[in-house]
């Protein structure tokens, strides 16, 4: 961090917050507010005079509120940059910090916050993560039996810069404890708070145990476990030195610590299941290593960023495995824990791979996106007649939508990721996607449902999830019906009503609506959108009275082939249930309905070039021999 | 009175106790003038054996159980309340203090609670004196005297 | 390499949805205080797993099937949210279907004194008494109480309610015994 201030080319804005951030990858416009110090970072030389005389003590957030600070302080002795701070909640106006900071005169109580804009070309997000606050498991009793501490107080009380100046005490009296316990996954894998693994906390506790034991070689100290989890290089090892030590290991979830009210000490209630007998045991003192949990503002930053999270809260990476360092958004990447709980050796990774995708922007005078993007025709948009209408605007997760009214739409080229939502969202047809037009889904429709149509299931699958789900299922010889025919778009949120009124019109016998489940939508947002959309799309066929089944939606990611397998077997029985006459009886009734519906297609530009020529295609197909 | 220790029937649920510890001290060391009667719930004890030992000149009665809602039998303790509850007043109706009887719902984390209430219970039988015997000779049965 | 049966049944009936989730962590075992006070045998954790495995006529005599009481103390404290008693129960209940029988001394209805007041039936918290119309000598066809000993937990609240004496507790905790143990300790001669 010292390094890192010393680097001319680098400015550290301690104290800074984001508000805002507009533009795209290479041009961000950054709103930061520069909270109000009440020391000029100019001339403050980090010498505390200020703190050594202010006479206001309250609780050092640092020391987990275990010691006190003064309302002059700096929030830990390595502090970069080291420039004092005065906290105003707390100051009493008595000046006598002003008194002690004496020629300098580094204090300044008039200071304001400042409120700046910066062109940013890349932004990396490393704002960390929290702890989960066991107070709610009243089974540990933390809050309630003073000897029960948290693994975050316990790094605390056994740091030589720490409020105990390293010496391991126990809360209630101060005596150094004789037995202690650790208790891993206190809050995690537990679907009552946080139901994923923390990753780091088996190789903490494990650390913390072993720093006792080396400072104390008398003190017994165990550690209550479910798994023991340390995959990486040298962990296991470590794990093993700690065994060799002589800590001892229990596996068991505790499931109550009861308190002598006169002794303080701790009965930890557990079964041991290698004995498979339930114990109790006595400490002096009991430790709890609680679940990392995201930032509490991390739903805030994740609005300010424009960056979707993963069901835990915390900030979502482009691709889990391929691209874990960079967000959805082009130019906004992430280092460390904030992407989800990781300790130390791959937060450093992480980091690394960050600043070297940042520095891929800023190096690069073009970027190149993705080749779907949409495109506006402005003549056909209502905007540019007048108009109010901004859907398009609303239903874009990106934000790549400049919308005005009185202004034909634009789409903002570097922001847009082809999801399509704006496509088939758009009443008015008056957008595209290159590569995804409606022309060409449409004659794929068309050329895929020419012949004997009734038996036909159409599936619509997304890029990411269901069309790997369906390639998975191939690969993985799961056996489906062959009668299925499958079209991809990007997104679910592309997958326009007209498709699946124009494959009903033609007579397809049942039509799969399928994407990933939300959690894992590649775009954002865009599965809520397509989500929505396959609701409406429900009633609808419902209220004409469509058979259930024909019309299904399901949401399959790409590890699930069996799913996909599975859904269409289920799709191919509900056809054959049918008798076929009923399935043609039902099939005439619905096709003015759904004609209905699709009688602008024929407006939109280049739709009915492209099915004249389809119809070449299909009639290629009628002729052959065996076909209707 | 103070070297007086007056004889108290403290009926236990089975379950209410978590720590080993402390049913280890209720069965092994209790002191001579506290009777244990223990029986599988607090549902389980009907007013009569209440009123026997009583009758009997228990000069205190003791109920612990289960906190509500954490009854071994789902709700075995409601009704002991429901029930018992109603019962003291009875005795209270009948020349018997009320305070002669203390229910002790006990939590799992309660540990060394159950001593602590004995301990308080004596004290607080020390205070009321001695009691008047109700005159019995004969246990009760339901439906009439036990020949 | 298994049998399908015995997990797959009880997954069928209500309150064993999730057996499949258990991780092993043993809280349910340590929370539960069957083991340290009755019976040492007793370990929801191992019954779960030896359903999981298929270990039917083992989990049926396992006495974990017969005492657990439903307390539901263990399900709010399961970190994978398993309804345990329900699990429990779903394998009681199958266990009953197969023919086993309660290792517990379920209560006992003296069916010439019961009136049929429906006292028992209210209090009982597992549903285990009904009235039924039966056929008695000297009363003819008549509605009395019927305990199911398959849904019986033997916690007596059916005994301490009844007000006309007829049911009652087999063994340690019969109204006698505790009667009984009361006078001995008050009245040492012995009045009795």
């Amino acid at each position: 961090m010292v390094d890192a201030a010393r680097q001319p080319l680098i400015e550290v804005k301690a104290y800074t917050e984001v508000e805002k951030v507009e533009g795209f990858v290479g041009n961000f416009k950054v709103t930061l507010r520069e909270k109000a110090k009440y020391v000029r970072a100019d001339r403050c030389n980090g010498c505390g005079a200020c703190a050594k005389v202010c006479p206001i003590e309250v609780p050092n957030y640092f020391e987990m509120n275990l010691a006190p600070r003064k309302a002059a302080y700096i929030p830990m002795s390595q502090s970069v940059p080291l420039i004092y701070n005065i906290d105003m909640d707390a100051c009493i106006h008595c000046y006598k910090c002003v008194e002690a900071c004496g020629p300098l005169e580094a204090i300044d109580f008039s200071m304001q916050d400042k409120i700046v804009e910066e062109e940013i070309g890349a932004i990396v997000v490393a704002t960390g993560f929290s702890h989960f606050d066991p107070t709610p498991m009243e089974e540990y009793g933390y809050n309630r039996y003073p000897n029960v501490i948290t693994a975050m107080e316990m790094e605390r009380l056994n740091n030589s810069a720490g409020p105990t100046a390293g010496s391991l005490i126990r809360p209630s009296d101060g005596k150094k404890p004789q037995k202690l316990a650790f208790i891993n996954c206190v809050g995690s894998r537990d679907k009552r708070f946080v139901e994923s693994c923390s990753n780091f906390c088996c190789m903490y506790s494990i650390k913390n145990a072993v720093l006792v034991k080396q400072m104390y070689p008398n003190i017994d100290v165990t550690i209550y476990y479910m798994d023991i989890r340390t995959p990486s290089k040298g962990y296991e090892e470590f794990y093993n030195r700690a065994r060799a030590m002589g800590i001892h290991f229990i596996q068991g979830r505790p499931a109550m610590i009861t308190e002598d009210s006169e002794t303080h000490n701790l009965f930890i209630h557990t079964e041991d299941i290698a004995l498979g007998k339930v114990v109790e045991h006595e400490y002096d003192m009991v430790m709890l290593n609680q679940a990392a949990v995201p930032q509490p503002d991390q739903n805030h930053m994740s609005s300010v960023l424009n960056v979707a999270q993963s069901p835990g809260g915390w900030f979502m990476e482009y691709h889990p495995k391929l691209r874990p360092m960079d967000s959805p958004t082009d130019g906004i990447f992430f280092a460390g824990a904030c992407q989800g709980p990781k300790d130390i050796p791959a937060s450093v990774a992480q980091g690394s791979a960050a600043a070297a995708r940042a520095s891929r922007v800023l190096h690069s005078k073009t970027w190149q996106i993705e080749p779907t993007i949409a495109n506006v025709w402005p003549d056909r948009c209502v905007s540019a007649q007048g108009r109010a209408c901004g859907i398009c605007e609303r239903s874009c997760p990106y934000g790549a939508i400049d919308y005005t009214q009185g202004k034909a739409a634009e789409v903002i080229t570097a922001k847009c990721h082809g999801c399509g939502a704006c496509v088939a969202e758009c009443p008015h047809d008056a957008i595209t996607q290159l590569h995804y037009t409606d022309a060409q889904i449409l004659s794929q429709i068309r050329t895929l449902l020419a012949d004997k149509p009734e038996k036909k299931i159409l599936a619509l699958r997304c890029h990411w999830c269901s069309y790997g789900g369906a390639d998975l299922a191939g690969t993985s010889h799961f056996e489906y019906t062959s009668n299925e025919r499958g079209i991809k778009v990007m997104c679910s949120a592309r997958m326009d009503a007209d498709f699946i009124y124009e494959a009903y019109r033609l007579g397809a016998g049942a039509v799969l609506y399928s994407g990933c489940h939300q959690q894992d939508c590649h775009y954002i947002t865009g599965q809520v959108i397509g989500a929505k959309r396959a609701k409406r799309l429900e009633t609808i066929f419902e209220r004409m009275n469509m058979t259930p089944g024909r019309f299904r939606v399901e949401w399959i990611s790409a590890a699930e082939g069996d799913k996909y397998a599975r859904v269409l077997n289920e799709m191919q029985a509900t056809l054959d249930a049918m008798p076929e006459a009923d399935l043609l009886a039902e099939i005439e009734r619905l096709r003015p309905e759904m004609a209905k519906r699709l009688s602008r297609l024929p407006n939109i530009p280049g739709v009915q070039r492209a099915l004249d020529h389809t119809q070449v295609v299909v009639n290629t197909i009628l002729s052959r021999e065996g076909a209707q | 009175m103070t070297d007086h220790k007056p004889k108290i029937a403290f009926f236990q649920c089975h379950w209410c106790l978590y720590a080993p510890e402390d049913q280890e001290w209720v069965d092994r060391r209790l002191p001579d003038n506290i009777r244990l009667i223990k029986v599988p719930c607090t549902g389980r004890i009907d007013p009569l054996f209440v009123l026997n030992a009583v009758q009997g000149g228990a000069e205190g009665v003791v109920i612990s159980g289960c906190l509500p809602e954490k009854c071994h039998y789902k709700e075995g303790n409601l009704a002991a309340r429901r029930q018992l509850q109603e019962f003291s007043s009875f005795m209270d109706y009948i020349g018997y203090d009320e305070a002669r009887l203390r229910f002790v719902w006990l939590d799992l984390q309660d540990r060394g609670r159950i001593q602590r209430e004995l301990a308080d219970f004596e004290n607080q039988l020390q205070q009321l004196g001695s009691a008047e015997a109700l005159a019995a000779r004969q246990p009760l049965e339901e439906g009439g005297a036990h020949e | 390499m298994f049998k399908s049966g015995l997990a797959d049944e009880v997954r069928a009936l209500p309150g064993g949805e999730n057996l499949e989730m258990c991780y092993s962590c043993g809280t349910c075992t340590s929370k539960c205080m069957i083991q340290q006070k009755l019976e040492p045998e007793y370990n929801p954790r191992r019954l779960l797993r030896m359903v999981m495995m298929e270990m039917r006529e083992e989990s049926f005599s396992n006495p974990t099937t017969w005492l657990c009481s439903s307390c539901d103390l263990c399900y709010p404290a399961c970190p994978q949210q398993i309804h345990i008693s329900g699990v429990i129960t779903a394998v009681k209940k199958i266990a009953v279907q197969n023919g086993q029988k309660t290792p517990l001394h379920t209560a006992v209805v003296d069916q010439q004194t019961c009136v049929a007041c429906g006292l028992c039936a209210e209090v009982c918290p597992y549903e285990a008494i009904t009235i039924e119309t039966r056929k008695l000598p000297y009363r003819g066809s008549i509605p009395v109480a019927v305990v199911d000993p398959g849904l019986c937990m033997a916690c007596g609240m059916c005994g301490a309610a009844c007000r006309s004496n007829s049911i009652s507790i087999p063994a340690d905790y019969s109204d006698e015994n505790v009667v009984e143990s009361i006078w001995k300790w008050l009245n040492p001669e012995g009045a009795l």
